[in-house]
């Protein structure tokens, strides 16, 4: 009788994705390409063409690891601190669920709801990019998905302020790893514990340009998502849903 | 009345449902400060049982409550239901629960919102609509199907609430402040649905500051204050033992007789007394004596009930 009942609920997790931050998404990213690249491509006019190691590339790829990302924090904002901090899990906790499994399953349905977004965000820029990989980008978005998210999982399993938390953390660690990342000593050696924000913009242009990636650097930002994600599973079932 | 006695067995058949075994639950914050929400509190609810739960503004109510659906995990103690802590048996049973605050996604609609949670529940897909289109009804929410929760009164967003419970067949249902924000018509319905709520393999807790609606729906009240279970009180005056008691008694005539068969009388208006006895079968004994004696009786009323009289005693002994 209570078979496959939250593998039912995915669909509903789908639509509130859809409804609550997809379109959000959609129209930030169609924005966000709109303005970076109507300019250029009105001022080079017929000459306009995005072809790897050029410059107007490198504005596709500010493009693309800025709408990835954003889509990530808007699509993870409030994943589980929303529902403890307006008490929605009142109700939806006293059936026979699995906070672990229903958060889980929360967190894998996004994922395909981002990369839906993500998908059609690039098929609309290859319409202007011919050469743009639309498979090799819905791979850095599941790459990034799943490491920045699996932090960001995390954070909301564990804060009511997740948002804020993951973006701090992210642009902070970008900003310490910029600054003593290369530095001997403690610190140089402490900040390569932080988040590795550093390869994403490499894993970024690999795979997007060449359409490979190197294979350290992936699984290191997929490891640490995954360990994040993991943890946040951990306290979820170890913790306590109301506070 | 029963002071303390903490198990509740109707007869010799009824099992244990819900145990708490010295609980005591401690709110702790960053700075280390700390309180003490729930203390040593230990209780046995049968099946078949409708319990109350009573007491005044932070006695640890909902502190419990939360507990016992696993949402927070006792400091001290242990919970059990059906053998099984609670929120491992909550999810593999579930429990209807109706909370004291109604939190549902605001942008959901209700009907929509009851499917959900129909979904969840384990309801089978081609069952859903059926059954939330019954508690729809039995719940006068069909010209509010679909509106958004947002935009639902409070007492309407209550009765999503009970009707969410109503979805699946639990064996266990909580409820707390059931009739908080309704109005006296659905106040009365909701308490018909409740009482029809009651069957022998079920267990329903009712927390509630409205003490004539648990004098009215449970078999026993367990009075809570300070964290701490004050006294269990048994409801009904069938059982009322020895307890002095007050009754409003209004007469027809015989009105000089009233002061030869009650010791403790107080004349209160035209053919009004109050009297006072120390249990239900001295009243009645009383009361046959005054009829033999030509006494003409209008109504007896008792001016508190057992469990009002109870509450008063327990929470002011423990302030």
């Amino acid at each position: 009788m209570i078979d496959g009942r939250l593998t039912r609920y995915s669909l509903w997790q789908f639509r509130d994705f859809v409804i609550d931050r997809g379109i959000s998404i959609m129209i930030i990213g169609i924005l966000w390409g709109y303005l970076l690249i109507e300019p250029v491509r009105h001022s080079m006019g017929g000459a306009f063409a995005m072809i790897p190691e050029s410059p107007t590339w490198m504005i596709l790829m500010t493009i693309t690891s800025s709408v990835v990302s954003l889509a990530v924090l808007i699509a993870l904002n409030g994943l589980v601190s929303t529902d403890r901090k307006m008490g929605y899990y009142r109700f939806i906790f006293s059936k026979p669920i699995s906070p672990v499994a229903f958060y889980a399953q929360l967190f894998v349905v996004y994922m395909v709801g981002v990369l839906v977004a993500m998908l059609i965000l690039a098929l609309m820029l290859k319409h202007f990019v011919p050469g743009f990989s639309v498979a090799n980008f819905l791979l850095y978005s599941a790459l990034i998905y799943i490491a920045m998210g699996g932090i960001g999982f995390f954070i909301s399993v564990a804060t009511r302020f997740d948002w804020l938390t993951l973006a701090a953390v992210w642009l902070g660690s970008h900003m310490l790893r910029t600054l003593y990342g290369a530095k001997p000593g403690l610190a140089g050696k402490l900040v390569q514990l932080l988040p590795p924000v550093h390869k994403l913009d490499a894993v970024a242009n690999e795979l997007i340009t060449y359409r490979r990636a190197d294979a350290s650097d992936t699984v290191w930002l997929l490891g640490y998502g995954l360990g994040f994600f993991a943890l946040g599973l951990l306290l979820l079932k170890k913790g306590q849903l109301a506070d | 009345m029963d002071g303390l006695s903490a198990t509740g067995k109707h007869n010799g058949t009824s099992s244990v449902v819900i145990d708490f075994s010295n609980v005591g639950k401690t709110y702790r914050s960053l700075l280390g400060n700390s309180v003490k929400a729930v203390e040593e509190f230990s209780l046995q609810i049968v099946d078949g049982e409708v319990l109350g739960i009573a007491g005044p503004n932070g006695a640890g109510k909902s502190t419990l409550i939360a507990m016992m659906l696993g949402y927070l995990r006792s400091t001290t103690g242990s919970i059990t239901i059906n053998g099984l802590p609670p929120r491992a048996y909550v999810e593999r049973n579930g429990i209807g629960y109706l909370s004291e605050l109604i939190a549902i996604n605001p942008r959901w609609r209700a009907e929509t919102a009851l499917i959900r949670y129909a979904t969840l529940a384990g309801l089978p897909s081609d069952q859903i609509r059926t059954r939330v289109g019954e508690v729809i009804e039995r719940l006068g929410l069909e010209g509010h199907r679909d509106k958004k929760i947002k935009a639902l009164s409070k007492g309407n967003l209550q009765r999503i609430g009970l009707a969410q419970v109503l979805l699946r067949n639990e064996q266990i249902l909580v409820l707390d402040e059931p009739t908080h924000g309704l109005d006296p018509v659905w106040t009365q319905k909701f308490r018909e649905i409740v009482a029809g709520l009651k069957r022998p393999d079920r267990t329903i807790l009712i927390a509630s500051h409205n003490l004539d609606e648990l004098q009215r729906l449970a078999d026993r009240v367990v009075i809570i204050d300070n964290g701490r279970l004050q006294r269990i009180v048994t409801t009904g005056y069938e059982q009322g033992g020895a307890v002095t008691t007050r009754f409003r008694l209004t007469l027809a005539g015989g009105f000089d007789r009233v002061r030869e068969v009650f010791a403790l009388v107080e004349e209160t208006g035209r053919g009004e007394y109050d009297v006072t006895v120390g249990s239900v079968k001295e009243l009645n004994i009383a009361l046959a004596d005054l009829i033999a004696k030509g006494g003409l009786v209008a109504s007896v009323v008792p001016e508190r009930s057992v469990l009002e009289q109870q509450f008063r005693e327990a929470v002011g002994e423990s302030r």
